[in-house]
């Protein structure tokens, strides 16, 4: 699998916020259909990883590659378009708006609203109950459903996950990533940053390890996990 | 039964302009997250454009509407976006408020430039005054359905783009969350500048169909400030719920023909009721309506302040009291007494600093709280009649006292607002008394006194006398709002070192992180309203006694608005900022103006030139004013940043101030003219910092800061380095509470 071009690409990334740099030259490569974990603890840079990754944030060097093609200062909206489905840490529907809006904003990177909204409602069938409730008002696992269903219904080529099981039941941190799985079955990749590994090692093909704005290690899962426990005692 | 019912319909085609206004307002707050002070002015702006082609160029009236309202409408919105408001993202709500007064005070200042105020304009309703149509029993003017008819039209088209349509669910969504918008594919800024834009040709509507119904000549600050009632609609549905905006609003006009139809006529204040009715009613729908909760994380705003230590504040005190006594020797006694006035401004201004600067809450009426001490001490303070009355010291802490109360009872009510919500508050409170103090010009009897507040629409307040200081003579005035602003000042400086200076602080920086510490908010705030309340009333008496006679113009909404604006231009968190914001709106535009008019009267041939320059400088301060969206810690700081390259440049620093003595020595010798000894100074002072920057381009490529401290030893020097790339306050009180604790 590893002959094939990677899907995303990242080589010598750095980036900041202002005057303070937080990545230092980070290497990750994500193939087709492959899931790959972020792990590490807090501050670890994950979570702007995948804010470069998503075009959120321009990188101050390096290279960012989308299916071998050289991307650097692309906009958030222009990699939506081509494919790159990013959920962001935390909160990732709008609360003011209903279930519905929400899969309704979710549309504007050319998907159909009906599409959308069969596919999440057969996934999550909470949500087709509670389709006319703002989202705010949702739990905090319901608002992660209709966070993912963004990905469901909108057919993106890679997925980018950031925390997803933040402030979840681990029952319920489970049935979303067995959505995940799913959709990696159906051919979809996946990079997804995680702070606890439990969750996410099962289904992950590659793990990498971020620690003060690099990729200190990556490798099989089983690997990773036991570099992993060093890292947060101190290493 | 059928006035009753005529009223109605009054009311209600009132009530439909304030709906159409107010609903654009809504548009782009919700879109945007600003509050778009400037909407009436672009309605006004509007307004004057469709006369200009109607009447000015006898344009068909179809293609003028066609063009203002299809046209320019929108492309002043979307302009408006593109050129500021985009630019005001993480910025605190102190600068969206002023960078959006600027764009109305320049809106203002440019329609007075091209459209002559001493000219009548008049636009007529549509379809002529005597179009009238009988609907059972009650005769109702053509433009007057036109105007129902657009609101309904607006009230469903906005209904069915906000629940029907992709464009407008997405645009309900770009507030909460700009960046989740992109990551859907969309473009922010693509959907906020469609919202000004549509918010833009709503406000100019509006301004088109009200103006003939008030009657009356157009006139640019009476046009801006009824559209500016709209807010008190727009704030019925909490700047968020469009059906609940047309209700306010139609609320709203009803109950202004009402005022006006029924309340007996022999009643002088009822015309002044009507008047301020809206700010009345936004003031109680602000205090009634529940407010949004206290943010719980602290913004990241990009304003940063370095506050003074007491020590530093007290050297500058003196040396600006000495500068300025050095200055008057230069000038004569109508300049000094100009001088003067802008220092009292400055002392207003001040009172913005401790409120805004210190404790983050804003005041947009500083000058109405100075027309309270005016009418305290001019009723209360004075002594002896004609030329040998003065002000008694007992009057001015007497109208200093009472203005503390009065923004005390002021702010009570308005203690649980924030922001955006105080600022309106407060601006509601100036219009009110605006409208209704400052033009109470009749006599009262009440319990056998008779008086009247505002005698004659001017009051006559002589200078103050203590003892052998008499304010009269202008040098002696000067020196002592000099003396009082550098006390104030140093004042100011020590209250934010001191432990209630950093409550405020805490409170400004994370409202709900302070109040989890067990700060009591309401305290401080009240606390610290007063405060700023008396200062405001102190420098607004001596403005008053130092111009010899105030009107209720003086202390028009406009004006404190200009003097917020310049403040924060200047640099809200600094003293200096309050010095620079009370010295050019104050007595600033007066010179400008003034100066060039007599160039234009020296020079015949050049008058229009000078003229034209005169006013494009008043216009250009508002610009400056837009400019705090770019630069939001305001000029004070950028010129401090400049000189701090300067550090440690002993032998610059003294070149620079004996050419400066040289410059001086010249002027009072009367080698050189005064303007001449002010370009030289302003071209040395602009020049220092260059050339400290110039003798600090030496090639240091210094460590990033993240990784300062790792290769190199952890130094003072490095730290204090981090302290200011980080924008962090200084390290000095903790290393020395460290190297207590360590001794300890
Ligand atoms: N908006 C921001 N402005 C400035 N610095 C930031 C910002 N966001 C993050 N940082 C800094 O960047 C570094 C990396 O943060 P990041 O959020 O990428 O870490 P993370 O690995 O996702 O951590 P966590 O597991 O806690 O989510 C941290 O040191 C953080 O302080
Ligand atoms: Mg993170």
């Amino acid at each position: 699998m590893n002959e094939q071009a990677p899907l995303l690409e990242l080589t010598g990334v750095r980036a900041a916020y202002g005057p303070i740099q937080v990545l230092h030259g980070v290497d990750l490569r994500v193939h087709p259909g492959s899931v790959v974990a972020l792990l590490g603890p807090n501050g670890g840079g994950k979570s702007t990883t995948m804010k470069v990754c998503a075009g959120l944030l321009p990188l101050t060097g390096g290279e960012l590659r989308l299916a071998g093609r050289r991307v650097n200062g692309i906009t958030a909206q222009d990699a939506a378009r081509l494919g790159i489905c990013s959920i962001p840490e935390g909160r990732g529907v709008f609360p003011n708006l209903t279930v519905r809006e929400n899969l309704w904003a979710a549309t504007g990177t050319g998907a159909r609203l009906a599409d959308l909204e069969e596919a999440a409602y057969t996934r999550f069938p909470i949500l087709g109950e509670r389709r006319h409730q703002l989202a705010g008002s949702l739990s905090g696992g319901q608002q992660q459903m209709l966070a993912l269903s963004r990905a469901l219904g909108t057919d993106p080529v890679i997925l980018l996950l950031d925390e997803l099981s933040m402030g979840l039941a681990p029952m319920i941190v489970t049935r979303m990533y067995e959505t995940v799985a799913q959709l990696v079955a159906e051919g979809l990749s996946v990079l997804v940053a995680e702070q606890f590994a439990r969750a996410v090692l099962p289904i992950a093909d590659t793990a990498a390890l971020m620690l003060h704005g690099r990729v200190v290690a990556s490798g099989r899962p089983g690997d990773i996990e036991d570099q992993l426990s060093s890292s947060y005692l101190g290493g | 039964m059928t006035s009753f019912l005529t009223f109605t319909i009054l009311g209600l085609v009132l009530g439909a302009v304030y709906a159409i206004a107010a609903s654009g307002l809504v548009l782009t707050y919700t879109t945007s997250g600003i509050f778009n002070f400037a909407h009436g002015a672009q309605a006004m702006l509007g307004t004057f454009l469709y006369w200009q082609l109607t009447y000015g160029w006898g344009w068909p009236m179809w293609l003028s509407l066609v063009v203002v309202v299809g046209l320019a409408g929108p492309a002043m919105g979307a302009l408006l976006h593109m050129l500021i408001m985009r630019g005001l993202r993480e910025t605190a709500d102190v600068t969206k408020i002023v960078v959006t007064v600027a764009i109305m005070l320049g809106m203002v200042y440019l329609s007075q430039w091209i459209w002559h105020p001493e000219e009548a304009r008049v636009t007529e309703m549509f379809f002529g005054a005597n179009a009238k149509i009988e609907l059972g029993g009650v005769v109702v003017r053509v433009h007057e359905l036109v105007c129902l008819v657009v609101a309904v039209a607006v009230a469903i088209g906005l209904r069915l783009l906000f629940t029907r349509t992709r464009a407008g669910v997405v645009m309900r969504g770009a507030v909460d969350d700009p960046d989740l918008l992109r990551l859907n594919g969309h473009d922010p800024d693509r959907i906020a500048m469609l919202s000004w834009a549509m918010g833009s040709t709503l406000a100019v509507l509006a301004g088109i169909l009200v103006t003939p119904i008030g009657g009356g000549a157009l006139e640019a600050n009476q046009l801006t400030l009824l559209v500016i009632d709209a807010f008190a609609a727009a704030m019925f549905g909490r700047l968020r719920s469009i059906p609940r905006t047309f209700t306010g609003a139609m609320v709203l006009g009803m109950t202004a023909t009402y005022v006006m139809a029924y309340f007996p006529t022999d009643w002088t204040w009822a015309g002044n009721l009507r008047v301020s009715l809206p700010m009345i009613i936004l003031f109680v729908v602000l205090i009634v309506l529940p407010q949004d909760r206290l943010r719980v994380a602290a913004v990241r705003t990009r304003e940063r302040y370095r506050p003074p230590t007491p020590r530093s504040a007290a050297v500058w005190g003196a040396a600006l009291v000495a500068a300025v006594f050095l200055l008057a020797l230069l000038l004569d006694d109508g300049s000094i007494t100009t001088f003067a006035l802008g220092m009292t401004f400055a002392i207003v201004a001040l009172s913005l600093t401790l409120l805004t600067g210190y404790a983050g809450e804003l005041n947009l009426a500083p000058l109405s709280f100075g027309a309270v001490a005016t009418i305290t001490g001019f009723h209360f303070g004075v002594t002896g009649s004609g030329l040998a009355s003065r002000l008694t010291l007992w009057g001015v802490l007497l109208a200093v006292l009472v203005t503390a109360v009065v923004g005390g009872l002021v702010a009570l009510p308005a203690l649980r607002l924030r922001g955006l919500y105080l600022a309106l508050a407060t601006m509601a409170f100036g219009v009110f008394l605006s409208n209704m103090v400052l033009r109470d010009t009749t006599e009262h009897t009440l319990f056998g006194v008779t008086f009247s507040i505002f005698p004659n629409g001017t009051l006559i307040v002589p200078p103050l006398q203590v003892g052998p200081f008499d304010l009269r003579d202008p040098r002696t005035l000067l020196m002592t709002a000099t003396v009082l602003f550098a006390l104030i000042g140093v004042g100011l400086a020590a209250l934010r070192a001191s432990g209630y200076g950093r409550r405020l602080a805490a409170m400004k920086d994370s409202p709900a992180a302070a109040a989890m510490l067990g700060q009591n908010l309401v305290k401080l705030k009240f606390g610290v309203f007063m405060l700023s309340a008396a200062i405001a009333g102190l420098g607004g008496l001596l403005m008053a006694s130092a111009g010899g006679s105030v009107s209720g113009d003086n202390f028009a909404i406009m004006s404190s608005l200009a003097l917020v604006m310049l403040t924060v231009v200047g640099g809200i968190g600094y003293i200096s900022g309050a010095l620079f914001g009370g010295l050019v709106s104050g007595v600033g535009f007066t010179i400008m103006v003034g100066t060039f008019n007599d160039l234009a009267t020296a020079h015949p041939s050049m008058e229009s030139i000078y003229k034209t320059i005169g006013q494009l400088l008043v216009v250009a301060t508002a610009l400056i004013g837009m400019g705090v969206g770019k630069n939001p810690s305001g000029t004070v700081h950028d010129i401090v940043e400049g000189y701090r390259t300067l550090r440690g440049a002993r032998a610059l620093l003294a070149g620079a101030a004996a050419v400066e003595a040289v410059l001086y020595g010249l002027a009072l010798t009367g080698v050189i003219g005064n303007w001449w000894f002010a370009i030289l100074t302003a071209c040395l002072v602009m020049a220092l910092p260059v050339a400290g920057r110039m003798r600090a381009a030496a090639p240091v490529r210094r460590t990033p800061p993240e990784l300062a401290g790792v290769a190199e030893p952890y130094s003072d020097e490095l730290r204090e380095r981090l302290d200011r790339e980080l924008g962090l306050p200084a390290r000095e009180r903790m290393a020395k509470e460290a190297s207590v604790h360590a001794v300890a």
